[in-house]
């Protein structure tokens, strides 16, 4: 497996780390933790309006580098980010970059659903609060009535909108947190593994929400689920010990990948 | 089995080993229980020792010895000058009237037998008539009936700590005394009652007469300079070295003096006190204002620690979710991380504050063992706190003294009991669950 890695990469996969129009793009990205190196030299685009899929073993990096795309590596002390990730064209990792709009734009849902302990309309109506984005009361309960819709949980809450939103299940629990995620209105979801606390029935939910909200926004997940990852994503990058193997459109990547170590992996011989 | 080759055992002889060993297990775990139970009742038994010791000495000093005496509030002679102030009525004769009062209910005769007799009601008694006047103007005029202190002494009798079997040269009390006291109880003048001197006055040399009130509202107002002082500057301390510094050599350092600082005698809070709030900044003595800073030295660190310990198990899930939906860090902080550690906060800093509610130590450096009759009127009038009085009280040797010590030492832990049920409810209401 060692040798594996070391392996040049495939050309081609390179030529499809990068896209015409994308939203955001990762240039020769190097994450250190402390002396480790976490990821190396990774570049890949993020295109709009569809869902990229980080797949890997575990320990591969492809959390830490959703982490990268909303700077939320910055918490951790001894993380040092290299290389540049463009927003519409902007340096996320510029001085002059302010990691508040940047997290209003990029919002990111977690691997345990984290609602706050607060009701579910605070919970929703926290972010276009702290950032100012509603003119009155009327236009924040528009607001979170919106989410809430979008996030598809509306008819299940909207009668007890002031009961604890930790009181929901955790499948209800995490499409509240998407729904805090998009009431600031962003332009990149991070999902970090979100299904992977839920049960079969709550997953098939979020996985069609995910489908649903692709038209508006555009989604990277971080799955160990293969099937879930083909089920949702248009494209697919695959991720071994920090390096990027493999990146290409999903139907593409599952039936015929072009690197050995790839092929391996989704077909269940490694990881 | 000491060869790794041969091990081969059957699931028969394992299950043997395992059975043959399980009595043995059995008996530790009974012995185990049986050694907790044993502290457990062995604390128990001290605690409830204390506590009847305690009640058994303390509650009668809550109550005292009165006697009752018709007293004629003649205006002449209690308010010479005819305006009702202050003044007149010192210049007055209301000690005289008591004397008076007591003469005419026993009717002594000779210097010897009449001095033995004044010395039976309190010397407080004038200050009595006093102060129903000044309360009620209407009464002068007219006759009625007023309970007086007795004399600590007679107090003593009454409750048979002295004994009149002593030879006279032996007691406190002269046999005309005791004569006189026994009448009084055949005439039923003398009554138990509720020390209203105890929960209302001040220091005193009469131990009739001493109370817990101006300890008491020194205690409150010391407690109250604490919490303002250490409560804001240890939640921001603690938020600093949690949230916001880096970890480094410097913060570390800073670390390990504040558990330093936590273990420091109290005493050496009260040098340091002494040397610069008074010595420094030229603070006056022996007033709550400087006792509460004093606390306040004394209670930050355990404040500091218990805050970093309760914002150190807000769960970082939570902090992930306000940075992440772009909370600045002081937004997320103070909107989640401050609100969920609240009740561990407040919870270290009552258990700090009953701490500092019961040192006696960092106050004698800083002077709040002085004798202070007034009740003060504000943190910068001189005072004393609860503690330093029943050292005080402790100190002195009249039998009263010791019960009023007890008493008092009754109040401080009802302080104490109160401040930890308060802590224990606002946790309850506080916490939150996710």
């Amino acid at each position: 497996m060692d040798g594996l890695s070391k392996k040049p990469l495939n050309p081609d996969s390179l030529i499809e780390a990068t896209l015409e129009n994308p939203r955001m793009s990762a240039r020769n990205v190097d994450v250190f933790y402390g002396e480790n190196k976490a990821i190396d030299n990774v570049t890949l685009d993020v295109g709009k309006r569809e869902v990229t899929s980080l797949i890997g073993p575990s320990g591969c990096g492809k959390s830490t580098f959703l982490r990268c795309f909303n700077r939320m590596n910055d918490t951790i002390d001894i993380c040092r980010v290299k290389g540049t990730i463009l927003l519409d064209g902007n340096d996320i990792y510029d001085a002059s970059m302010d990691v508040v709009p940047l997290r209003a734009k990029v919002g990111m849902v977690f691997q345990k659903p984290n609602p706050f302990p607060k009701s579910i309309f605070d919970n929703v109506a926290y972010g276009p609060r702290i950032h100012g984005l509603s003119e009155n009361k009327d236009h924040l309960r528009n607001i979170v009535e919106k989410s809430l819709k979008r996030a598809g949980l509306w008819s299940e809450v909207k009668d007890r909108l002031h009961e604890p939103g930790t009181g929901l299940s955790g499948g209800q629990q995490q499409r509240l947190c998407i729904a805090r995620a998009i009431a600031v209105g962003p332009e990149v979801i991070l999902m970090d593994e979100p299904c992977s606390a839920l049960d079969p029935i709550a997953t098939a939910r979020i996985e069609e929400l995910i489908s649903e909200l692709k038209a508006e926004y555009s989604i990277i997940i971080v799955t160990h689920s293969m099937q879930q990852a083909a089920r949702v994503s248009q494209r697919t990058a695959y991720f071994h010990l920090g390096r990027l193997i493999e990146v290409g459109k999903t139907s593409e990547v599952f039936t015929k990948p072009k690197n050995s170590q790839t092929e391996a992996y989704i077909s269940g011989k490694i990881g | 089995m000491n060869n790794n080759n041969t091990i081969q055992l059957s699931k028969q002889d394992n299950s043997k080993i395992v059975l043959s060993g399980l009595s043995r297990r059995r008996r530790k775990d009974r012995r185990l229980k049986l050694y907790g139970r044993l502290a457990v009742a062995t604390a128990v038994t001290f605690l409830i020792f204390l506590l009847i010791a305690i009640g058994s000495k303390g509650i009668p000093g809550f109550f005292q010895y009165y006697v009752t005496l018709e007293i004629n509030f003649d205006r002449e002679r209690l308010d010479p000058m005819g305006d009702l102030s202050v003044d007149s009525l010192y210049s007055g004769e209301s000690e005289a009237l008591v004397t008076e009062a007591i003469y005419s209910k026993l009717k002594p005769q000779g210097r010897s037998q009449k001095k033995a007799v004044k010395k039976l009601v309190s010397k407080g008694g004038g200050e009595k008539i006093r102060d129903r006047i000044l309360k009620n103007p209407k009464l002068l005029g007219t006759t009625s009936k007023i309970r007086f202190p007795v004399d600590d002494d007679v107090d003593s009798f009454l409750r048979g700590y002295i004994d009149r079997n002593v030879p006279e040269s032996d007691r406190r009390l002269n046999d005309f005394q005791i004569n006189y006291i026994d009448e009084l109880v055949s005439k039923n003048l003398i009554s138990y009652k509720l020390s209203e001197y105890f929960f209302f006055g001040s220091a005193s040399r009469d131990p009739e007469l001493a109370g817990i009130k101006g300890a008491v509202i020194g205690s409150l107002m010391s407690l109250a300079i604490c919490f303002i002082i250490s409560f804001p500057l240890g939640v921001a301390a603690a938020v600093y070295l949690e949230e916001i510094a880096k970890k480094n050599r410097l913060t570390e350092f800073i670390e390990i003096n504040i558990n330093n600082l936590a273990a420091v005698p109290s005493v050496v809070f009260g040098i340091l006190g002494l040397a610069v709030f008074i010595g420094l900044f030229g603070l006056p003595r022996s007033v709550p204002l400087v006792g509460g800073m004093v606390l306040a030295l004394m209670t930050l660190p355990t404040i500091i620690i218990s805050s970093r310990v309760s914002i150190g198990a807000v769960p970082p899930s939570v902090k992930d979710a306000a940075l992440g939906i772009g909370a600045s860090k002081m937004q997320t902080i103070f909107h989640h991380v401050v609100p969920l550690a609240m009740p561990g906060m407040l919870t270290g800093t009552i258990i700090g504050m009953a701490r500092a509610l019961g040192e006696t130590a960092p106050l004698l450096m800083i002077g709040m063992v002085a004798f202070i009759v007034d009740i003060p009127g504000s943190v910068t009038d001189p005072g004393t706190v609860l503690p330093v009085q029943i050292f005080m009280w402790a100190d002195f040797a009249e039998r009263m003294f010791v019960q009023k010590t007890s008493a008092a030492t009754i109040i401080l832990l009802l302080f104490l009991f109160l401040m930890n049920a308060i802590a224990i409810i606002l946790r309850k209401k506080l916490e939150r669950r996710w």
